[in-house]
């Protein structure tokens, strides 16, 4: 029984909540508030479990410990229905956008509709075009995934996250191997959904400076754990306290993150055989 | 000592415990049939995709394992001047073993891995995922189409290899050696038992289409979201619905042909 959730502003609410993954606990203990209407950025070095705390939001993994509310609903107390029918007020965007390879892009933004709402197709049509307008991409609506680049292929990933017009979208590495251009881009549609639509966003990224200049809200993560949270004034401040935030911030090579994977000392290693 | 145990009791308990996991993939199938059977469409669409795509293979190796064993049978019966038991001979043989296990072996290598990697490819691009997080129920959507697409094709494939074989036979027995051609059909008619040996045959085809359509469906959906994961998958996924084939085959005839 989820007891009632105040609102007070927090669209997304982790509390003290842990993950377990193949034995090994991927994220521990993390408080966390999304405020509603904001961007909020999730930062951390690659295999922090950043993905991993998307898959908590999503519903897709259970915590191990501790509860994660979204729009006041414990995830843990829905069944699959209940889950379904929350995630249908929910849009994600994959990291290498996961459109269908079988569809056009015109019926890969349509596809949610289609399967929940029983409009009729002139109106799908419609309101697909208008995504699609959206995300600059009405003149490729007949193309096919195979034929999109990277970039193209992550504008029309969003038009499908967004078509249902959803409350909340997530953003797992929306940055990730695109050009420069492609990136501005994506960032400005991040930006321009959000306050046209009055979405709740959450990105997870590691692109640093591109996170800084569209997210409202911060989180760090380092090995499963947070070390900093704040808006865009306070972690900046907070680099110049913390050696781990500057080195994550500036991309230094050896600081709290070693450069060196761990092992014994380069000694032992070259002149084990001697010693024997 | 412990561990020495445990490893000879962990492949008998992965091996149950995979079979458990196929079967409840299997029942979640089930399940989702009555939603793929009120979008009759997305069912044409994948008959046509898993079966049609099939068809040639068959055809050619019907006609071919048809033309072989007119040629074999019609050599070893004229040692006993008893070629005019061609027609029922090939004919049996074709509608009772060769044409539900060769169609699923030839299925299984056509559309059976097509569907694997297919599957896999669609792990290993995020897109059940994605469908999970748009709540659709990719066994619902994906898989089940497919099963049942694939069930269909099978036995429609394997009557039609058994067609093609016969005329295979009769090209060689006939029209190459010599054979009088009344007395080939007349020899085919009067063997062929439609229920017992003809619908056997199917309901061999359908299990065989059960088991391959499953085991190609379940590698593809679960395999690692890697490249390595998806080739192996596929390779997985012909090795072991050829055994299942071959060996539930064996079971098959004992039952059905008592």
């Amino acid at each position: 029984m989820s007891p009632t959730f105040p609102d007070d502003g927090a669209a997304v609410r982790l509390l003290g909540a842990s993950l377990e993954r193949g034995g090994r606990e991927v994220l521990r203990d993390l408080d966390l508030d999304v405020p509603r209407g904001r961007i909020t950025a999730v930062m951390g070095p690659s295999g922090t479990g950043k993905t991993s705390l998307l898959g908590l939001l999503s519903g897709e993994l259970a915590p191990s410990r501790g509860r994660v509310l979204v729009e006041g609903q414990d995830l843990a107390a829905l069944d699959r229905g209940g889950l379904f029918a929350l995630r249908r007020r929910m849009g994600m965007l994959f990291q290498e956008g996961a459109l269908f390879t079988d569809m056009s892009v015109f019926d890969n933004v349509a596809f949610p509709l289609r399967e929940h709402t029983r409009l009729p197709e002139e109106l799908v049509r419609v309101i697909v075009l208008l995504k699609l307008e959206a995300v600059g991409l009405r003149g490729a609506a007949d193309l096919y995934p195979s034929e999109l680049s990277g970039g193209m292929a992550r504008r029309a990933a969003l038009a499908r996250a967004v078509v249902m017009d959803p409350a909340l979208v997530l953003y797992d590495e929306p940055l990730t191997g695109l050009d420069p251009i492609s990136m501005g881009v994506i960032l400005r549609l991040i930006r321009d959904l959000n306050r046209t639509l009055g979405l709740t966003s959450v990105v997870v990224s590691h692109d640093v400076q591109e996170m800084l200049t569209v997210a409202d809200c911060f989180y760090l993560l380092a090995d499963g754990r947070l070390i900093a949270q704040g808006d865009r004034a306070s972690i900046r401040a907070q680099a110049a306290s913390s050696p781990w935030v500057r080195q994550f911030l500036e991309g230094e090579a050896d600081g709290p993150v070693p450069f060196h994977y761990p092992a014994r000392p380069l000694w032992d290693d070259l002149f084990a055989g001697e010693a024997a | 000592m412990k561990t020495t145990l445990s490893q000879i009791g962990s492949s008998p308990f992965q091996a149950v415990s995979t079979l458990g996991a196929v079967g409840l993939f299997f029942v979640r199938i089930l399940g989702a049939i009555p939603h793929v059977l009120a979008r009759p469409r997305a069912l044409v669409e994948q008959i046509f995709v898993v079966g049609a795509v099939s068809m040639s293979l068959i055809l050619v190796g019907g006609l071919f394992v048809g033309m072989v064993m007119g040629l074999q049978f019609y050599t070893a019966l004229a040692r006993f001047g008893a070629t005019s038991a061609l027609g029922g001979l090939v004919a049996l043989a074709l509608l009772r073993e060769l044409s539900p296990v060769v169609t699923a072996l030839l299925y299984a290598g056509r559309a059976g891995t097509s569907l694997a990697s297919e599957l896999g490819l669609m792990r290993a691009t995020e897109q059940f995922k994605a469908m999970e997080v748009m709540a659709v129920d990719p066994v619902r959507r994906v898989v089940a189409p497919r099963f049942l697409a694939g069930v269909l094709s099978v036995p429609l494939l394997t009557a039609l290899f058994s067609a093609v074989g016969i005329l295979g036979g009769y090209l060689i027995g006939v029209r190459l050696m010599g054979l009088d051609s009344g007395v080939f059909w007349t020899n085919l008619r009067e063997s062929v038992r439609f229920r017992q040996d003809f619908l056997n045959g199917e309901i061999k085809a359908l299990i065989f289409g059960i088991l391959c359509t499953l085991v190609a469906l379940y590698e593809g959906y679960h395999s690692d979201p890697t490249a390595e994961g998806l080739g192996r998958a596929t390779t997985r996924s012909v090795v072991i619905a050829s055994l299942a084939v071959l060996s539930c085959d064996y079971l098959m005839t004992a039952f059905l042909y008592r």
